[in-house]
């Protein structure tokens, strides 16, 4: 039971994690990011295939991180003149591209068999008995620091800057921001982080292949970050522990309806995240601890005026 | 070389169908469909359901599954994208990734993760000027030929298509010109749908019925319209020709697993090069 908690905890964090990112590419910088899971994919795979040919850990991560802040920022440059669907299309179109590369090039990554046998980071230190324990909090101490830092970031100029562009490019652009350069870098600090998270991963399944990383993840992220509410960080954390965990319950789903098939109960479980994901935006679009803004007039007139803005 | 041509002219106007229906909603709802490749499926199935399930033939099977999944994207369109709030399009595009979720899993529990074929005798493959061209490719050519030619004249000609054109134009003049836009929006789902039902039977047929037939399109599609200039859907027609022959060229030097691959740099190139697509017009915004 300890044993299921802690794994269940570990995937909170890295659900966590993944919410973060996403919530200062989407929450604060507005960038649509489609391809969540192909960064994921592409931190995971990267920190997999390092420390399998006999890198450091901590080499790997690092490599897994740089590598994704690099693709994000490259992939954020569809964003130059146009609006945020293009992102969207690109991002999700990058996610397509990174596993077909998983799927097609045995060579590197093992195909659909995925890389087995990650070694575990650190386990001459820790020892075998407690190691899981460990890394959840190697995992927690990951997101603090992740969450400190997006925070400065969030708080700083810079993620000002992000929100005024979000909410108007043009007008920040006027003002003298540079709008591309701002957008890549939100885009490559999300990057990082999805990065790391993926590296972890990585780590601790110690197996991963093509399917881990399809579009449910990207799902996930964006429930956490509207179940929290976009742009705040630490309803952030709150949407994530509750989307998480409404996710596990659901495993359960098949134990109340017997009369459907291993493959029908997991079909079911996704449908019902994405009525969840629909109903989150029809019924809660702000979340549990929306963004401070100031507010004029009636509730409903502000958010006309908000609504002819987009 | 000129047949990977014709391959390439043959399923890039199967990409061009569903191309089209997605330029039609943007237009008209001004955000992407992500469901679009989860609707061919479902589009796929249904027809499945009618041809196979209660054993019609293709062709009344293929009229009954585009009315049925009409009625599925006004549905949807009420239950989710309505609700939602039409006018915020970043939060209707991530709600079209939920309804893709809800359908493609759908089909999934009704169906399972088995590979399906319709009900098609097959046919030899016919010869000529060196060139060989299958049945399937016959019908998908007569039948997307004359689906574009139908929404060709639905959007020129009729009220319908000049008050869709309107919306798309500028929807608040529209509204006070007396269009309801309301009503206008179901009609282009329905028409959508059509679209989408039509290049799923078409798709699967080419393929096979299986939950992903829609999703392994999706990228080649979105590629094509905005090669073709998102919301244009006359663009998306020339974006299709252009990716399909694109994709098809590519498999002479690249194993064909990475078809969505090579549309992706094509996409990518399009939005750095020309980001308001081959044939749109550069608009300046606001």
């Amino acid at each position: 039971m300890t044993g299921y908690l802690v794994s269940i905890l570990t995937f909170v964090v890295l659900a966590a994690m993944l919410g973060l990112a996403l919530n200062i590419q989407w929450g604060q910088a507005g960038m649509v990011n489609f391809g969540l899971a192909g960064f994921y994919g592409l931190g995971a795979y990267t920190a997999a295939i390092l420390s399998v040919s006999g890198a450091n850990p901590a080499i790997a991560t690092g490599a897994a991180i740089a590598l994704t802040a690099a693709a994000s920022a490259i992939v954020s440059l569809a964003s130059i003149r146009l609006r945020e669907d293009y992102l969207a299309i690109t991002t999700l179109a990058f996610a397509e591209a990174v596993r077909l590369v998983a799927l097609n090039e045995q060579w590197l990554t093992g195909g659909s068999n995925g890389i087995r046998d990650i070694p575990r980071p650190f386990v001459s230190y820790i020892g075998g008995g407690n190691y899981e324990l460990a890394f959840l909090a190697i995992c927690v101490a990951a997101l603090l620091i992740v969450f400190v830092v997006l925070e400065a970031i969030v708080r700083a100029p810079f993620g000002r800057a992000l929100r005024a562009l979000r909410e108007d490019d043009v007008v920040a652009a006027t003002l003298g921001k540079d709008v591309l350069s701002l957008r890549m870098k939100a885009f490559a600090v999300g990057g990082a982080v999805i990065g790391l998270a993926g590296a972890l991963h990585a780590f601790y399944l110690t197996y991963i292949d093509p399917g881990q990383f399809a579009g449910f993840v990207t799902v996930y992220a964006f429930m956490a970050v509207i179940a929290g509410g976009k742009g705040s960080n630490r309803g952030l954390l709150i949407g994530a522990c509750t989307v998480m965990v409404l996710l596990e319950g659901s495993r359960f789903l098949k134990d109340f309806l017997p009369f459907v098939n291993a493959q029908q109960a997991a079909a079911l479980r996704l449908m019902l995240i994405g009525v969840g994901l629909i109903l989150l935006l029809i019924f809660r679009p702000n979340g549990i601890a929306s963004e401070y803004r100031l507010q004029v007039g009636n509730r409903s007139r502000a958010s006309a005026h908000s609504n002819s803005q987009t | 070389m000129a047949q990977a041509l014709l391959n390439g002219l043959v399923s890039g106007l199967l990409i061009a169908l569903p191309a089209i229906a997605l330029s039609l909603t943007y237009g008209v709802l001004n955000f992407p469909n992500f469901a679009i490749g989860a609707m061919i499926t479902a589009g796929a199935y249904i027809t499945y359901f009618f041809n196979v399930g209660l054993g019609l033939p293709l062709v009344a099977a293929a009229l009954f599954g585009c009315l049925a999944l009409a009625l599925v994207a006004v549905v949807v369109q009420h239950l989710v994208y309505r609700p939602i709030g039409t006018d915020d399009h970043i939060t209707l595009l991530v709600g079209s990734m939920g309804v893709a979720f809800v359908l493609e899993n759908l089909v999934r529990f009704v169906y399972g993760a088995e590979v399906r074929t319709f009900a098609l005798s097959v046919a030899r493959p016919m010869m000529w000027q060196g060139l060989r061209f299958n049945q399937e490719q016959l019908i998908i050519a007569v039948v997307t030929v004359t689906a574009m030619a139908v929404i060709a004249l639905v959007l020129k000609r009729t009220a319908l298509g000049r008050a869709m054109r309107a919306i798309s134009d500028n929807p608040a003049l529209a509204e006070v010109r007396g269009i309801r836009r309301h009503r206008i929006v179901d009609w282009t789902w329905g028409l959508s749908g059509v679209l989408t039902a039509l290049a799923g039977l078409l798709i699967a047929m080419d393929t096979t019925v299986e939950p992903l037939v829609g999703a392994n399109y999706l990228v080649s599609i979105f590629a094509a319209a905005v090669v073709g200039g998102i919301g244009n859907p006359f663009g998306s027609m020339a974006g299709g020709l252009i990716i399909g022959i694109v994709e098809e060229l590519s498999t002479l030097v690249l194993p064909t697993t990475y078809r969505q691959g090579v549309s992706f740099i094509v996409l990518a190139l399009v939005l750095f090069l020309r980001p308001s697509g081959l044939l749109g017009t550069a608009r300046i915004k606001r």
